[in-house]
């Protein structure tokens, strides 16, 4: 079945894009606890990062432009995290003001982004590739490098997290942040670099996502929201390689559907697979202790 | 008390076992809290639950009034079976628990946090609050009578329209008993009601439980102050790593070496300080 | 000029409507609905599509298509809306913590939106639905400048009616175990509530609210399309919320007209600025969020904060002073 081949194909790249996506956010959510619901702005906003390097101001070659705004991102979000998310969240800890707060963000953003940018679509500037055979699978030059960047990312956290001093610092905050403090680890610099890291994948995902997807708009991080979501509720909220695992089958799942229902609705399968996880296994399939 | 296994309706005092629990387990993450539980509580005394620091205790009051689920075992409300029942469920049979950390409800007031408390409330139901408004305003002056005399016993009554969560700790822990009593329990659980609380307060709240147990309520207690569970308890259970050691009247308990092995460390004559 | 001034008097007491039915199940039972104005487009589609005739040549795709009158329409509407909100809390409410419970809300909000713009035959996709017949307006025969004030009457009217069971409801013990339930949930349960019940009903309540807020919003424009409750539009409501005052009637209706008479709609009779199209209602949106987060920081409490439900109003004679002794007893710190 050359559709079903070619929906392989899709679903790769947009578990990439989910990929991405997903660690970028479990990774903030694990040190700060709290969700962050502008993440689909940030996306969004580093996908215009590059947008305005690559087709507006700059001109520069796409790739270059990726790194340059996802670093970008990284910034803004250290930035968003000093002046209003980490004020907020030392003041409310108990109630759960920093969700509206972060809600808030996301329609500050939004709105800020179609100020400047209008509503209209954009496209990046980007060479037409060539398709390359892989199998059964065709891919194009462009999608096996968005592949291949997520694969890099995934491997450079995974390492990040098992060997460096950072990454273990990162899982004990994770497991029992007042334990960490007390064993002298400089949490508030851990959180400064969550955040950088946190707000980099989100610019890398927003911006592969206008690569992948042909186009960008404004709201463009906040439609994939709930993809990311389902991902990560399907991980297991908390765990990083639960939230790889769940991109990895979201993002084939959706696109495998679009071969047997309208593409209209591919997405919504994802949250689908949301309720379903959320009535059969709540916990996810690597549940983390604790998180419950 | 009987071997395990077989759990009698009449306590070893001759009373009736108000509760009963036999052989409740719960691990952690592997490891074991509780392993092996067992133990009845006469209807109408008060009970201590004592052991050394990690025996378990609050995990027992917690599985007992059904915040959480034990692994394995029993538990029995008077004739009910009620393992792994939800803890509204518990409440509703006349099981009510103060926590070790007091928790108000922090944005009502003092005199609120007691209104909540009775059980089966007309102005609860939304039909009710549309068609019988009258009911609801007798039932909620009933009420608000009972709860401000309860204030009163417990020296709370001037501080009636504070919001719960400008009290001292002391008020806040005598506003944690004063709403269960306001719930009219059959039985009392006590998760430590003289932790962090000092010597007038003890000998008040220590006052105030007795006064219960004389009107009927079933009392058991969590308690680490020897002194208190000496002046006021009619009936020990020792708890230790998570099973039940050994029963009896505290006098009795203080021959018994396996207790004593069992604080090793600690001293548990009267009269020792904490 | 009428017309415009009408205009904002409808839409404060719509939103002071909406801002109740959010209040009672967030600000009162502490359930972050995220998804709330998802509830609000099911009770403008229903009441939509309960009032329009059924779908032939009309040129709209629609389901069901009743040709009811107003108010049987507008009270199907808030049926309608509270069923999807009970299939929606069975599912969600039961097992999630509030911000597990938040992710999966702001989801469905998300998806509702894309299916009902995809969906086309369920509520005329991007196009929504319009043409849908005004109350009253051919029995009284009003033209599109007298409707506008009438219909601004009707819905302050039905705005003070809901009202007045709202307070009874947040007065009443079941608004007091909404509180303690919102305050610490562990507490309630062990003093014999069914939280999870109480949540439902609070859901249901509050959603039923948002129906007939959402009707009432498709019986004064005549239309409703998705452009009219995109996901973010929740937020708005929240400010309203919190601007106001939250848990508090009063505080509601002054929040509704600050932010969404003051802020929203005010503005949208403003010219628009040449080569910059909507960049007025963009600010505009923007402005809402930091004014929310603004009163978060230095007044959380909002403009009106909910008052102290004190001994007095329950009725009860007050007692002398206590037994002075107890008093002693008592030290003021510990």
């Amino acid at each position: 079945m050359p559709l079903f081949w070619l929906s392989v194909g899709f679903g790769c790249v947009t578990a990439s894009v989910l990929a991405i996506a997903a660690v970028g956010l479990s990774l903030q959510f694990g040190i700060t606890n709290y969700v962050n619901f502008a993440y689909g702005d940030f996306m969004a906003l580093g996908g215009f990062f590059a947008y305005v390097l690559n087709n507006q101001v700059l001109h520069l070659d796409i790739w270059i432009a990726l790194v340059i705004g996802s670093l970008a991102m990284g910034v803004f979000a250290v930035i968003v995290n000093r002046l209003i998310l980490g004020p907020f969240a030392r003041r409310f800890s108990t109630s759960h003001y920093v969700l509206i707060v972060t809600f808030g963000l996301s329609l500050i953003m939004l709105n800020a982004a179609y100020s400047i940018w209008g509503a209209q679509v954009r496209f990046y500037n980007m060479p037409i590739s060539s398709a390359l055979t892989i199998g059964p699978v065709r891919f194009t030059r462009n999608q096996l490098i968005v592949i291949a960047i997520a694969v890099g990312l995934m491997l450079a956290v995974h390492t990040m997290l098992k060997t460096t001093r950072l990454g273990k610092s990162m899982r004990a905050m994770a497991d029992n942040t007042t334990l960490a403090m007390t064993s002298g680890i400089d949490t508030k610099r851990i959180t400064t670099i969550t955040w950088f890291l946190s707000g980099t994948l989100a610019g890398v995902a927003g911006i592969v996502l206008g690569i992948s997807e042909g186009n960008l708009t404004p709201a463009s991080g906040e439609l994939f929201l709930f993809v990311i979501f389902a991902a990560v509720i399907l991980g297991g909220i908390g765990s990083i390689y639960g939230a790889m695992g769940g991109a990895i089958l979201i993002g084939l799942a959706t696109e495998i559907s679009a071969a047997f229902i309208n593409p209209a609705y591919k997405l919504d399968i994802a949250f689908v697979i949301l309720i379903l996880t959320l009535l059969v296994r709540p916990s996810g399939l690597i549940a983390r202790p604790g998180t419950t | 008390m009987s071997e395990s296994g077989v759990l009698e309706r009449t306590h070893a005092t001759g009373r009736t076992a108000a509760l009963r629990c036999e052989a409740i387990a719960k691990a952690f993450q592997g490891v074991h809290a509780v392993n092996g539980a067992t133990f009845d509580v006469p209807e109408g005394q008060i009970t201590a639950l004592i052991g050394p620091n990690g025996a378990g205790k609050t995990t027992v009051v917690n599985i007992l009034s059904g915040a959480m689920n034990c692994d394995s075992g029993r538990e029995v409300i008077g004739e009910t079976d009620v393992t792994n029942w939800p803890s509204y469920r518990i409440a509703r049979l006349g099981l009510f628990r103060t926590f070790q950390l007091s928790r108000e409800l922090h944005g009502l007031t003092v005199l609120e946090n007691l209104l909540v408390a009775p059980a089966d409330q007309a102005g609860e139901s939304l039909v009710n609050l549309l068609l019988r408004p009258g009911l609801i305003r007798h039932q909620e002056r009933a009420h608000v009578e009972r709860a401000l005399e309860v204030l009163d016993t417990y020296g709370l009554y001037r501080h009636r329209d504070t919001r719960a969560r400008e009290l001292s700790g002391g008020q806040k822990k005598l506003l944690e008993i004063a709403r269960a009593v306001m719930a009219s329990p059959k039985i009392l659980l006590l998760d430590e009601p003289m932790a962090g609380v000092n010597p007038a307060l003890i000998e008040l709240i220590g006052g105030h439980i007795v006064d219960l147990k004389e009107s009927g309520v079933t009392v058991l207690m969590v308690e680490h102050n020897l002194n208190v569970v000496e002046q006021i308890c009619d009936y020990v259970i020792v708890l230790a790593e998570g099973r039940t050691l050994a029963t009896g009247r505290l006098s009795e308990l203080r021959e018994n070496t396996d207790v004593v092995k069992a604080y090793l460390g600690e001293v548990i004559d009267a009269g020792a300080a904490h | 000029m009428l017309y415009y001034v009408f205009t904002l008097v409808f839409f404060c007491f719509d939103y002071f409507i909406l801002a109740m039915g959010l209040n009672i199940q967030y600000g009162e039972t502490g359930i972050l609905n995220f998804a709330y104005i998802g509830f609000v487009a099911i009770g403008a589609y229903f009441t939509g599509v309960f009032s329009l005739h059924p779908a032939g040549h009309s040129g709209q795709h629609y389901i069901l298509g009743l040709g009811l009158p107003f108010p049987v329409n507008l009270l199907l509407g808030g049926v309608a809306t509270m069923v999807f909100a009970l299939i929606v809390a069975l599912i969600t409410l039961r097992r999630l913590r509030t911000d597990y419970l938040a992710i999966v809300l702001i989801s469905l909000s998300l998806v509702l939106y894309d299916f009902c713009n995809n969906f086309v035959s369920l509520f005329n996709g991007a196009d929504g639905l319009y043409n849908v017949p005004e109350p009253f307006a051919k029995s009284l025969g009003l033209t599109v400048n007298s409707f506008i004030p009438f219909f601004a009457c009707v819905t302050a009217v039905i705005s003070l009616l809901m009202w007045f069971v709202m307070s009874r409801i947040t007065r009443a013990p079941l608004g007091r175990t909404f509180r303690a339930i919102r305050d610490d949930e562990v507490v309630a349960a062990a003093l014999g509530k069914n939280v999870f019940g109480m949540r439902l009903k609070s859901m249901l309540i509050g959603s039923f609210y948002a129906g007939i807020g959402g009707g009432l919003l498709i019986q004064f424009g005549g239309s409703f399309n998705p452009t009219a409750w995109l996901p973010g539009e929740t937020f708005v409501v929240f400010a309203v919320l919190i601007v106001g005052g939250a848990g508090n009637n009063i505080g509601m209706f002054v929040g509704a007209l600050l932010v969404e008479t003051l802020l929203i709609h005010l503005p949208a009779f403003l010219p628009e600025i040449p080569g910059h199209p909507g960049l007025i209602e963009y600010f505009d949106n923007a402005v809402v969020g930091i004014v929310l987060m603004l009163m978060l920081w230095f007044r959380p409490e909002g403009v009106v904060p909910a008052r102290l439900r004190r001994t007095a109003s329950f009725g009860v004679a007050a007692r002398g002073d206590a037994d002075p002794d107890l008093t002693i007893a008592v030290p003021a710190h510990e």
